[in-house]
């Protein structure tokens, strides 16, 4: 008997261990990172911003052209944490965000409105933003574009015999221009629903609401060609530089390495969507003030141009154009030339309509 | 692994309750338990705990309150496709690796140590590769310029090229590539254990070569073969990323299309009761690998008895 009690007092011990582990494991599981940064910091940490970015090359610019010289002008350290969307949101609810300020696709900023995660940016503390003509689609209650990417078409050189196709009608026309083709799939990003409208005769300033019917009807008419429905952002590249297509849309930029080792590749600007990475503030941020400091300084026209040479996307500032080189101008996705031929995605739309095309889009490759 | 480890002989059951007791009473069996405690608060906290929250997520519905539509979605349309296609792939997977890795093992078991280490290095270290570049180095090889294409063409094979890329032939050879190693380890263990002299035996009796095999070598492999088996089987079922990069738009799997919903849709409930699907399949998987077990135990005892 003596031993039973023993081992039920082991037991209930284990037990008591659990319901206090309890809270622990759920704020572990929540933020992924398990490591919550502490609000009350105290004065050291005032001095340190987090950013939150989503890494890589794109973060590599993002240090070079704005963190380093926004330290190097304020003395405010910047460190950088690369966490996904569901985890940001995840810490932002739990009250104890990891970082300050949010770097991050406009899409996911109109997720964070819905979820009431992001402050609501004050304009007047933005010196910078005032008169700088940014576009009104980046301008929005929680955050701030801070440069274009797009999707565009890109083709091989050498596969069409000197013809160059100049629209999404003529990669989808696998007669006069033959050849596999990839495109960009659900788990990369929003399927390129607008491509096939466009190819089907809609009119750029008539794209939204898109017509979902219409546009599953015109990519009928290609999927005997696609070869592949891409998934990473690196691989329409491998695809196009081993011959498996001859066609593909490809996030602008991917191509530039290739394309300067001398492979025979090109990007079709005509009909690209664009979309918008902004800035914004993340709720419960411990550091207010230098986050809007921080901002503004992104948003100086000389900080824009920096960046931009560094990394092929757009300045959301047009005045930055004046202290571009042409050749990085020429390849930018909000050139003046290249605004006129292509659209903003409408994120809006797509918030809305994700569930309804995710799913359909699963039927449609399923069928 | 530790889960296919042969069950434990189970202590001998009819003076059960005083053995319990008495064993309990032992300081080291005391002092085990003391010692086991942290192991499984760990489990119960990182393991049942979410796994438990995962479950009740995947009950809950849009408003809260209980409900079974995330289940009837998980079985419906294209989902269920998934899942089909899933299993499907899985079990093919297993089935070529489990052939592959047979000749591959029984060959390796037969090699002196030196030449048997050197070719499980080959098998095992293309997986320290990153999959991704991996994937591209499959592409190198499998694409229609690739080099198994090139080869086919020169040698005016008829067909040639052939698609050995984004369709479900190549989510298999990637997948195989990949379990091999499981497969491989796991049988050439039990080659390794098995006795050469019962062969030998069988052959001084007058059984032919195929005999041998069908009727000695084969039935000392068998445990192994399902361990693998399954093992492989299992392993696929939540496997993610060959797929997605090696197929087509037909060969998503159960756990790319949990990775959208809950990357891209926000659809935790939908992504939990796809998760506890496959948790289920894989306690399938692990049911079937005892009941297995058993019948051969029960088909060996009986092969005694007479």
């Amino acid at each position: 008997m003596n031993d039973a009690r023993i081992d039920r007092r082991l037991f209930l011990r284990a037990i008591g261990g659990v319901t206090a582990g309890v809270a622990a494991a759920t704020t572990l599981s929540a933020c992924g990172t398990g490591t919550s940064r502490s609000v009350a910091g105290g004065g050291k940490s005032s001095k340190t911003l987090v950013v939150r970015d989503s890494g890589g090359t794109y973060g590599d610019a993002n240090k070079k052209a704005v963190y380093d010289a926004f330290t190097k002008e304020t003395g405010i350290r910047i460190e950088v944490v690369n966490i996904q969307y569901a985890q940001m949101l995840a810490q932002i609810q739990q009250g104890r965000p990891q970082f300050d300020i949010i770097d991050d696709s406009m899409s996911d900023f109109l997720r964070f409105k819905q979820a009431d995660a992001t402050e609501d940016l004050d304009y007047e503390r933005l010196k910078n933003f005032k008169n700088a003509g940014i576009a009104k689609t980046l301008v929005t209650s929680n955050a701030i574009g801070k440069n274009y990417w797009a999707s565009v078409m890109a083709y091989r050189t050498d596969a069409f015999g000197g013809k160059k196709p100049s629209s999404w009608a003529d990669f989808w026309d696998t007669k006069a221009f033959p050849g596999a083709r990839a495109l960009q799939g659900l788990d990369a990003d929003r399927p390129v629903l607008e491509f096939a409208l466009l190819a089907d005769g809609v009119p750029l300033d008539k794209l939204y609401p898109l017509d979902l019917d219409r546009a599953f009807k015109s990519l009928d008419h290609i999927k005997g060609s696609i070869k592949k429905f891409w998934d990473t952002g690196a691989l329409p590249g491998v695809l196009l530089g081993r011959q498996e297509v001859v066609a593909t849309d490809v996030w602008h930029g991917r191509l530039d390495a290739l394309i300067k080792q001398g492979s025979p590749l090109a990007y079709q600007w005509n009909g690209a969507r664009r979309q918008s990475n902004a800035l914004g503030i993340a709720k419960g941020a411990a550091n207010l003030d230098a986050a809007y400091q921080l901002i503004d300084f992104a948003l100086r026209p000389d900080v824009q141009a920096a960046y931009a040479e560094l990394y092929p996307m757009a300045p959301s500032v047009p005045a930055a154009y004046k202290k571009l080189s042409p050749t990085t101008a020429a390849n930018l996705g909000s050139s003046p030339e290249h605004l006129k031929t292509g659209f903003d995605m409408d994120v809006a739309w797509w918030a809305e309509n994700d569930d309804v095309v995710a799913k359909r889009w699963q039927e449609w490759t399923h069928a | 692994m530790a889960v296919l480890a042969p069950a434990p002989v189970s202590t001998a059951p009819v003076p059960g309750r005083k053995r319990l007791s008495r064993a309990l009473s032992e300081r080291r069996t005391r002092f085990g338990l003391l010692n086991a405690a942290p192991v499984v608060v760990y489990l119960l906290l990182l393991f049942v705990y979410p796994i438990f929250s995962i479950l009740m997520l995947s009950l809950k519905g849009e408003s809260g309150g209980f409900t079974l539509h995330w289940y009837t979605d998980a079985f419906q349309g294209a989902n269920l496709e998934i899942l089909l296609t899933t299993l499907r792939i899985s079990a093919e997977t297993s089935l070529l690796s489990l052939v592959i890795g047979f000749v591959l093992a029984a060959a390796v078991s037969r090699l002196k140590p030196l030449w048997a280490g050197l070719v499980m290095v080959v098998v095992v270290v293309p997986h320290f590769i990153s999959a991704l570049v991996r994937t591209y180095g499959w592409i190198i090889l499998l694409g229609e310029h690739g080099v198994v294409n090139n080869a086919l063409t020169d040698l005016h094979v008829p067909g040639a090229p052939f698609q050995l890329l984004y369709n479900e032939l190549g989510v298999v050879i990637g997948t195989t590539s990949v379990m091999l190693p499981y497969t491989v380890l796991l049988l050439y263990a039990v080659m390794k254990g098995i006795d050469r002299r019962l062969m030998a035996a069988a052959a001084s009796m007058g059984a032919g070569r195929l005999t041998i095999f069908r009727r000695v070598y084969v039935p000392l492999v068998a445990p192994g073969l399902v361990n693998a088996g399954i093992l492989c089987f299992i392993l696929c079922l939540g496997y993610y990323i060959t797929p997605a990069l090696m197929g087509g738009p037909k060969q998503t799997m159960v756990a790319s299309l949990i990775d959208t919903q809950v990357m891209k849709q926000d659809q935790w409930n939908g992504a939990s009761a796809l998760g506890i699907v496959l948790l289920l399949l894989t306690f399938a998987g692990l049911l079937l690998l005892r009941v297995l077990k058993s019948a051969g135990e029960r088909y060996r005892n009986r092969g005694t008895a007479s």
